[in-house]
């Protein structure tokens, strides 16, 4: 009988403790930073969904501080007669820690899935989710970006350019990489070339990769990386439009082309 | 020996089997292929032969109503026209002269619209019109064997390998380069656009190659002792500059610096994840000024921020009065974990922009804008307009009052209050 008690109590007091310890980490949830328009991660998936549960947000969880998640926050801040700057700073991150809730288990487990979903707080979760992927930005709409862009490309342009870089240059220097990226964006501002990122790379005869079907590999985190920076602006191509391996090449025409310098294997030229 | 007669029919039989499959399956690609080529070859005829009646059709009205909708449907068959010649597998030099000599009569076209320049575009388009009859005559007698119905994809591939005077569309090349040039010279803004991207106009006293490093090292002093390779750009390069590529450790990267008065125009540097320093956004900031004042870059501000996986990505622009001058602007590169310079580009703001003096005229934004539109924040930018002219502009950032706060930028010239630019922002 004391043998039973005994198990009971000591029940009782674990059962305490793991709820203890699940409301302390539901009170500090957040990591403590500085909240503002730019920033990303996890910290600010909590932010989209307890604002979100508190009907102040109703954009996609995406973990990207946009404008929308910043107007929701000042929205808040003014409803709660905090200092209206957009900012989660720590009066405005206890105030909203108190005021809402945010199941994050559920919630990354939505955006690991790639589910549609969305957090408010007068409707349970089950019925705020629906599995696959949606197709654009609309609400609830969900799975978490990687990258903030620069605002005339997106995450497709990002994604297609990687596989043209690691096709054509994987095995070139980093600095290579994001030349050949920053090339495919010369073109773009260039008038002898198609309008869009896609028409560009899959222009026939225009990279040795479409032709080859490596451009079908799937590309590393490096490639990412090397597009990321030239689409913010680096180009140690130095404004190139055109590459060739000068082991390999044969066309007399690329030869002709004035250069501007080498990186790897690669030529760059205009 | 029986047996291995049999293994080896057998085998000879499989192998035959296979090659006939992929030989299908090959034959079966090069029928799609041929056929996606054929389609676009045929849009793009049709398109052009649309394009040059609708240029000679705009040079008979004087009714503005009439010449806008002729005018707005060139450039809709420009671009129209470009796409389809984009998909089609010519040679490297006739496709960029051909979307050079489209382009420029759709952008013709947009202006002339937009500008009401009409005059200029009834007296450039006259000899145009009487240049596009001739292309496309030799387009039509340069594409007409592709038509034929033999299914031969080894046409397109010749097409495609060839050198442009080896194959048919050596004439059309060569009058689409003379075309472009005396159809469509580069006006005054243009070319002082592609001077200024190319650096021309530096004249600087030049650096060696050690100076060069030294500047580096001012920047990033951690590379200090790195090992150095430095190469000098080719001779055909329209700038001269430093190519260094440093080692440092497991820190790898490159610099490229003018000869001209030793101008940093980009560095990268890589190197693996480092330990946390727990930086915070503030702290990245004023180190983001830091490395700016290091590098004598004392007129620019911070402008954008963006946090990504490992590195913020940050983008400054050159204070002028009370503007920001966008293009010329200088991106960081900074690591979230350490802190650290990674990258910096500073390609636009070596060759400072020239400001003119520009008349400011208010705007009443609740005109402007559309009731439930909320005009948030206010700035004073210089950026180019479509004809490459450095304007002094209202920069604001609007809203939209519904569910999503739908969030604009929008770029208004300061004195005529033509809308430069519109985006949706995130």
């Amino acid at each position: 009988m004391v043998m039973v008690r005994s198990i009971l109590i000591t029940f009782v007091l674990v059962l305490g403790i793991a709820s203890s310890i699940d409301q302390t980490k539901e009170a500090h949830a957040f990591s403590g930073r500085l909240l503002e328009r730019g920033s990303s991660g996890d910290d600010v998936i909590e932010l989209q969904a307890r604002l979100q549960w508190v009907g102040f947000y109703n954009g996609k969880i995406d973990g990207i501080f946009g404008y929308g998640t910043y107007w929701a926050l000042r929205n808040f801040q003014e409803q709660w007669g905090l200092d209206v700057d957009g900012i989660m700073g720590q009066k405005t991150r206890d105030t909203l820690v108190r005021a809402s809730k945010f199941n994050r288990d559920w919630v990354h487990k939505q955006i690991a899935q790639g589910n549609q979903f969305t957090h408010y707080g007068n409707t349970p979760l089950e019925q705020q989710t629906k599995a696959g992927r949606g197709t654009n930005g609309g609400q609830g709409q969900n799975n978490a970006s990687t990258v903030q862009l620069p605002v005339k490309y997106s995450e497709r342009d990002l994604q297609l350019m990687a596989n043209a870089v690691y096709g054509e240059s994987r095995g070139e220097p980093y600095e290579g990489q994001v030349a050949v990226a920053a090339v495919i964006l010369n073109r773009l501002e260039s008038p002898d070339f198609p309008n869009t990122i896609s028409e560009i790379i899959f222009q026939p005869g225009a990279f040795t990769a479409v032709a080859d079907g490596q451009i079908w590999l799937t590309p590393n985190d490096r490639a990412k990386q090397a597009v990321l920076d030239a689409m913010n602006g680096w180009d140690p191509s130095e404004n190139a439009l055109y590459y060739f391996n000068p082991v390999t090449a044969t066309s007399k025409w690329i030869w002709s082309r004035p250069q501007i310098k080498q990186i790897g294997e690669h030529i760059f030229c205009y | 020996m029986k047996n291995a007669v049999y293994l080896l029919s057998i085998a000879v039989l499989a192998l035959g089997l296979y090659s006939f499959e992929v030989r299908n399956e090959n034959k079966l690609l090069e029928r799609t292929v041929h056929a996606q080529y054929t389609n676009a070859l045929t849009s793009a005829s049709e398109t052009l032969s649309t394009l040059q009646t609708s240029v000679n059709q705009s040079l008979l009205f004087q009714d503005q109503n009439a010449l806008n909708k002729e005018l707005d449907n060139i450039w809709r068959l420009s671009d129209q026209l470009r796409a389809s010649l984009s998909g089609l597998p010519l040679n490297r030099e006739v496709a960029n002269n051909w979307m050079k000599y489209i382009g420029s009569i759709g952008e013709e076209a947009r202006l002339a619209a937009e500008k009401g320049n009409y005059e200029a575009w009834h007296e450039k388009m006259g000899v145009v019109g009487s240049n596009l009859r001739n292309l496309s005559n030799e387009w039509e007698v340069a594409t007409s064997r592709y038509f034929e119905n033999d299914g031969d994809f080894s046409k397109w591939q010749r097409v495609l390998n060839n050198e442009t005077e080896q194959d048919q569309f050596a004439n059309v090349a060569s009058n689409l380069k003379t075309y472009s040039e005396t159809d469509f010279p580069l006006t005054a803004s243009e070319s002082d656009w592609l001077k200024k991207r190319e650096l021309q106009n530096l004249d600087d006293k030049e650096i060696t190659k050690e100076q060069a490093i030294d500047v580096l090292e001012l920047l990033i002093p951690n590379i200090k002792d790195a090992a150095y390779t430095v190469t000098k750009s080719k001779d055909t390069a329209p700038y001269p500059f430093y190519h260094i590529q440093f080692v440092k450790g497991s820190r790898i990267g490159y610099a490229d610096i003018t000869v001209k008065g030793g101008h940093i125009l980009s560095f990268l540097s890589e190197r693996p994840v480092q330990e946390e320093r727990n930086i915070s956004e503030q702290d990245i900031r004023d180190l983001t000024y830091q490395f700016m004042r290091n590098a004598g870059y004392e007129d620019v501000e911070i402008i954008e921020f963006r946090e990504n996986h490992q590195v913020y990505h940050i983008a400054t622009a050159r204070v002028y009065g009370e503007a920001f001058v966008y293009p010329d602007g200088i991106q960081l590169k900074v690591s979230k974990a350490s802190g650290e310079l990674l990258g910096l580009n500073a390609m636009e703001y070596v060759q400072k922009e020239t400001i003119k003096e520009q008349p400011v005229k208010a705007i009443d934004w609740n005109k402007f804008f559309r009731p439930g539109t909320f005009v948030e924040e206010e700035r004073m930018i210089y950026t180019e307009n479509d004809l490459f002219e450095l304007r002094l502009c209202y920069e604001v950032i609007a809203r939209y009052d519904n569910e999503l706060n739908e969030t604009f930028r929008v770029v208004v010239d300061a004195e005529t209050h033509e809308v430069i630019k519109v985006e949706y922002m995130r």
